[in-house]
C-alpha cells in the first residue's frame, strides 16, 4: 500500500504557503519518512522538491483577517474536498502547510486502524488562550474537528467524508444557517465537523486522533532555536513577557511568524 | 418486562396529560412491552394539593414494586431499559446533573443557584427510581412533610423560592436521607438533555424557533444530532403536534 502526504498550497498577496510546503517536506521526510504531493496552482520553483506535483486552480478564495498579518488576506481554503479525488496515495496524510512536522509523533496516526481520523480537539501551547470557542463553532457550540490533520485509507468511508464535506461546501448557505455559524466564512474545520457528524449517524461519535492538536496562535511570536526546537515568546494576562520551547509538532495558526522563519 | 416494574408519569393538568401520552409513546416506540402508569389528577392517593406538592403521592400512587417516575414533558430518544439493572440495587435513585443536545454535561448554573448557594446536590427529579420500602417510604414522607413545612425550611436556605420546587426538596431531602443512599456515583446514573436557553446557548427560551427537531421514529434529533435517553423538551406547546 503506499502512503504519502498531501499538501494544499495556494498562495495569495501575503503568505507564500507553496514556501511552507517545501519546508515542510523536508521535515516531513526526515521525520515520517514518507513523499510528499503539493497541490498549487504555481509553477514550482527549481530549487523546491516534491514527489509530486499536482496542479490545480483555488476555488474563490474568501478574504480573512489574521492578527498577525497587517491587512485583510485572501484565503483559498476551498480545495480541501478534493483531497480524497486528488492524492496519488492509497493511504494519505493531509497537513496544513503551516503544521510543523518536529518529530515523529504522527507515525502513530499512520499506523491507526481507522479509514479517517482527525483531531477533536486543539489546544494552546502557551496556555494562555482558552480554546473552548475555536473548538467549537455556531453559535450552538457544534463540537468540531480540525482539518489541519487528516489522515485517510482508500474507503467508502473515506470517500464519503468528503463527498459530504463537497456537499456542505456546495450548500454553504443552508449549513451557515442550520448551524449558525457566527463567522460567514466557510472552513474545512465546519464542514468536515458536520460531515463526520452526518456520515456516524448523526451521533457526533467518530475515532479521532488521540491527542490534541497543539497550537499557536498569531498573537505569539515563533522563533526557531535549532533544527527542531522553537521558541514561543508571549505575554501573560499582566502583560509579563514569558517564553517556552518546543520540540513538539504544531499548527502555527500565525502565518506571517512561521513564514519569516521560513524565509530566513 | 417484569409486571412488578413499571414507568410512573404524574401529568397533573390537560398539557401534562398531553406531555405524558406523547413520553409513554416515544417509550413504546422503542419498548412496546412496558408498563407505564399516566398518573393524573383524579388518581392522586390523598387529592390535588397546589403546586408541585403532589409528588409525595407517587409512592403509594405507583402500582408497582420498582417504579422509575418520569417528568411528563420529556421525549425518550432511545432505548432506556438499561436503567432497571442500574438501579436494581438501590432502595432510591434520583437523577443528577443534565446534559446539552451534543451529550455534554451542562455547564450554566443558572438555573441552580440556589443548589449552589445551599450546597444542595444538584437533583433533577425528571428520572426517579425507587423500590417500595423502607428506604423509599422516609424519602416520600420527607418529601411530603418539606413540602408542608416549606416556611420553615426557607428559613434555614440561603436565597429560598417561595414555592418549593420538586427539584429543591428532593435536594434537601437527599441531604436528610444521605445523598449516597439516593444516588448513584456521578458518570453512572442517567441524566436528562435539558433543553433550557442557558444550557444549550439559545438566544429564544423557546429552541423550538431556533433549532431544528427531527422525529426519525423511532428517535429524535435535535440540530441534526440523535439524542439519547430522555430529553427534557419543556417546550409543552410541542405535545400538542
Amino acid at each position: 500500500m503506499t502512503s504519502g502526504v498531501l499538501i494544499f498550497a495556494f498562495n495569495n498577496e501575503h503568505i507564500d504557503y507553496l514556501a511552507m510546503a517545501n519546508w515542510s517536506a523536508k521535515n516531513i521526510r526526515r521525520h515520517l519518512q514518507l513523499p510528499v504531493a503539493v497541490v498549487t496552482d504555481q509553477i514550482v520553483p527549481t530549487d523546491y522538491y516534491f514527489e509530486q506535483v499536482i496542479p490545480a486552480k483555488p476555488y474563490n478564495g474568501d478574504i480573512r483577517k489574521f492578527a498577525d498579518q497587517e491587512n485583510n488576506v485572501t484565503w483559498y481554503n476551498g480545495n480541501r474536498i478534493d483531497a480524497y479525488k486528488l492524492s496519488p496515495w492509497a493511504q494519505t496524510l493531509v497537513l496544513d502547510a503551516d503544521y510543523v512536522v518536529a518529530s515523529n509523533e504522527l507515525k502513530k496516526v499512520i499506523v491507526m486502524k481507522e479509514n479517517f481520523v482527525a483531531h477533536k480537539t486543539a489546544y494552546d501551547v502557551v496556555n494562555q488562550d482558552n480554546f473552548d470557542e475555536l473548538n467549537n463553532f455556531g453559535h450552538y457550540n457544534m463540537p468540531m474537528w480540525w482539518a489541519t490533520v487528516m489522515m485517510f485509507r482508500r474507503s467508502s468511508e473515506a470517500k464519503l467524508i468528503f463527498d459530504s464535506m463537497s456537499m456542505i461546501k456546495n450548500n454553504w448557505q443552508h449549513y451557515k444557517d442550520l448551524y449558525n455559524a457566527i463567522h460567514p466564512t466557510y472552513r474545512n474545520d465546519f464542514a468536515l465537523s458536520i460531515a463526520l457528524n452526518t456520515v456516524n449517524g448523526h451521533t457526533l461519535n467518530h475515532t479521532s486522533i488521540p491527542w490534541g492538536l497543539a497550537s499557536l496562535t498569531p498573537a505569539h511570536k515563533l522563533s526557531q532555536i535549532s533544527e527542531d526546537n522553537y521558541r514561543i515568546d508571549f505575554l501573560t494576562p499582566d502583560r509579563k513577557p514569558r517564553y517556552i520551547t518546543l520540540s513538539q509538532d504544531f499548527h502555527a495558526m500565525g502565518k506571517k511568524h512561521l513564514g519569516d522563519l521560513i524565509a530566513n | 418486562m417484569p409486571t412488578n416494574q413499571g414507568y410512573l408519569i404524574p401529568a397533573i393538568g390537560d398539557i401534562y396529560v398531553k406531555c405524558a401520552n406523547k413520553l409513554a409513546d416515544s417509550i413504546r416506540q422503542w419498548h412496546p412491552e412496558v408498563n407505564i402508569t399516566i398518573l393524573t389528577e383524579d388518581m392522586l392517593p390523598y387529592g390535588k394539593f397546589s403546586g408541585f406538592a403532589n409528588d409525595w403521592q407517587c409512592y403509594d400512587a405507583s402500582p408497582y414494586e420498582q417504579t422509575i417516575k418520569l417528568e411528563a414533558d420529556m421525549l425518550c430518544a432511545s432505548p432506556i431499559d438499561h436503567y432497571w439493572n442500574l438501579f436494581a440495587n438501590r432502595e432510591v435513585v434520583i437523577s443528577k446533573g443534565c446534559r446539552d443536545f451534543y451529550d455534554k454535561p451542562g455547564k450554566s448554573r443558572y438555573y441552580r443557584k440556589i443548589f449552589d448557594n445551599n450546597n444542595l446536590p444538584d437533583m433533577y427529579n425528571a428520572i426517579t427510581y425507587w423500590q417500595k420500602g423502607d428506604t423509599a417510604k422516609e424519602f416520600f414522607q420527607l418529601v411530603k412533610n418539606i413540602f408542608e413545612k416549606w416556611e420553615d425550611y426557607k428559613s434555614i436556605l440561603k436565597f429560598p423560592d417561595p414555592i418549593p420546587t420538586t427539584d429543591v426538596v428532593y435536594g434537601i431531602a437527599a441531604v436528610i436521607l444521605g445523598e449516597e443512599n439516593v444516588t448513584l456515583p456521578d458518570n453512572l446514573a442517567p441524566t436528562i438533555v435539558h433543553m433550557k436557553k442557558h444550557i444549550i446557548g439559545t438566544i429564544d427560551e423557546d429552541w423550538t424557533k431556533e433549532l431544528i427537531l427531527e422525529y426519525t421514529d423511532p428517535g429524535i434529533r435535535i440540530n441534526t444530532v440523535a439524542q439519547w435517553g430522555l430529553v427534557h423538551y419543556h417546550i409543552k406547546e410541542l405535545a400538542n403536534e
